[in-house]
């Protein structure tokens, strides 16, 4: 197969198969029901390390939660989640959302858009408890 | 002795068969609200990887491809080109690609390359053109060699292992249950490869097989797909990015963060690269073994039961 040829469907696939799941409606986040949910999703990711508490955000879009290894956050990774947790991460807030940068390579930078007052309440708690 | 036979490049003759079965298992999906799931950035990384995946195939390709003409110029062997011999080719080619798959998830080094094929918590059409961009730096192509010192050509060596990865695309979905009886018996099916794709315990480390699930049950690493535990799909510890190049090559650098890190023997660099995946000089992670054992420990009932006859203390 010519590469010109190739190229382009390779191209207009990618940009026709993003287009159509979008128009679709296939990429809103992942929001969880409830803090049990959030729970639940850390466990996936964690499963040996208990859990003292979760809060859940208020557009239920993440979890700042309490860990026997100090705090750790679960988020939305489109439909899906992910959790890390966070005895290394620098914080802070900017434009009302909260930013964590990690030390890992699989989640360098996590921007989670809350609501101010609550992005400077999980920064300072999570200042405190890592 | 046969030096210019070509075959057709059936994996970029594919693409257009590819993106057409991709609509046609998204459009599937929501119409029928059942078999499968879609996400747009979920997709347009895997499509990434495939892209970046055939790209590297065109610029690194010449690598392999010249390692395995030298061998062809070494051995007294040439079985000519029959469709007997082709038929063999295939079959011995699957044989090697399981034992390179196994290779790719109990070697970190093949693993860095392997796991964006794993990175994806959706199991779909496009999860199967997750590929990697690394695989010639894994230098799984001398488990080839055999095969071109046995006679067989260089060209259609690799035409049978590009029709070995289309007849893998297909089973890449949740929309097809299972298949026929006798046809689960002896092929890599839909159901037989959920399971390698999960992250659930029991399915860790099971199914390598790319066209004939036979060389599964032959070498005891067969796990068929329960109806009581659906298989969550993705990595142990799912990614936090959709960046293709973190998917890319976040294992290589997690390994080499690992090697060169201070205060280790030789030998425990070595490990880090050799290892299976989880493996750490202090004990601090977990491999397979040590994730099995530990479900058992919260589940004990599931002892002896399939995925947990093995290698589970």
């Amino acid at each position: 197969m010519p590469l010109g040829v190739l190229i382009t469907l390779v191209v207009l696939g990618i940009a026709g198969i993003a287009a159509l799941t979008w128009a679709l409606g296939l990429a809103k986040p992942r929001r969880f029901a409830n803090a049990d949910e959030a729970r639940l999703a850390f466990a996936r990711e964690y499963p040996e390390t208990p859990v003292h508490d979760v809060v859940l955000c208020q557009n239920a879009s993440a979890a700042l939660l309490n860990t026997a290894h100090g705090p750790a956050v679960v988020w939305p990774m489109g439909a899906d989640s992910t959790a890390r947790l966070l005895a290394e991460a620098q914080v802070d807030v900017a434009e009302g959302n909260l930013r964590i940068a990690l030390p890992d390579y699989t989640a360098p930078k996590i921007t989670l858009q809350l609501d101010p007052a609550e992005a400077s309440l999980w920064a300072q708690q999570i200042k405190e408890t890592r | 002795m046969t030096d210019t036979l070509t075959y057709p490049d059936v994996v970029q003759l594919a693409v257009p068969f590819f993106i057409a079965a991709i609509l046609i298992e998204l459009m599937w999906i929501v119409l029928k609200k059942r078999g499968g799931r879609y996400e747009t950035r979920d997709s347009v990384t895997s499509l990434l990887m495939g892209a970046g995946n055939v790209a590297s195939g065109i610029v690194l390709g010449f690598i392999a491809y010249g390692f395995f003409m030298v061998l062809w110029q070494i051995t007294p062997f040439d079985l000519g080109t029959s469709w007997l011999v082709v038929v063999v080719c295939f079959v011995l080619d699957d044989l090697r690609y399981y034992w390179v798959h196994r290779f790719g998830h109990r070697i970190r080094w093949v693993w860095a390359s392997h796991v964006n094929h794993h990175s994806s918590q959706h199991y779909n059409l496009t999860t199967a053109l997750r590929q990697t961009w690394t695989g010639t730096f894994t230098f799984m192509m001398v488990v080839r060699a055999p095969l071109i010192l046995l006679g067989f050509h260089p060209a259609m060596v690799l035409f049978c292992g590009g029709i070995n990865l289309i007849y893998q695309f297909w089973i890449h979905t949740e929309a097809i249950g299972r298949m026929p009886r006798w046809f689960e018996a002896i092929m890599n099916t839909p159901s037989h490869h959920r399971v390698h794709h999960g992250r659930n315990p029991r399915y860790l480390d099971s199914n390598y097989a790319g066209v004939f699930i036979v060389w599964d049950k032959m070498f005891g690493t067969f796990v068929p797909e329960l109806e009581s535990e659906k298989v969550d799909y993705g990595l142990v510890r799912n990614l936090g990015t959709f960046n293709p190049i973190r998917v890319a090559f976040h294992e290589w650098v997690g390994m080499f963060r690992d090697i060169v890190q201070p205060g280790l023997s030789l030998r425990e660099r070595w490990m880090y690269a050799v290892a299976p995946p989880g493996w750490s000089h202090d004990g601090s992670r977990d491999t397979s073994e040590t994730i099995k054992a530990n479900h058992l420990k919260r589940h004990p009932e599931d002892r002896g039961s399939p995925g947990f006859n093995q290698n589970a203390s």
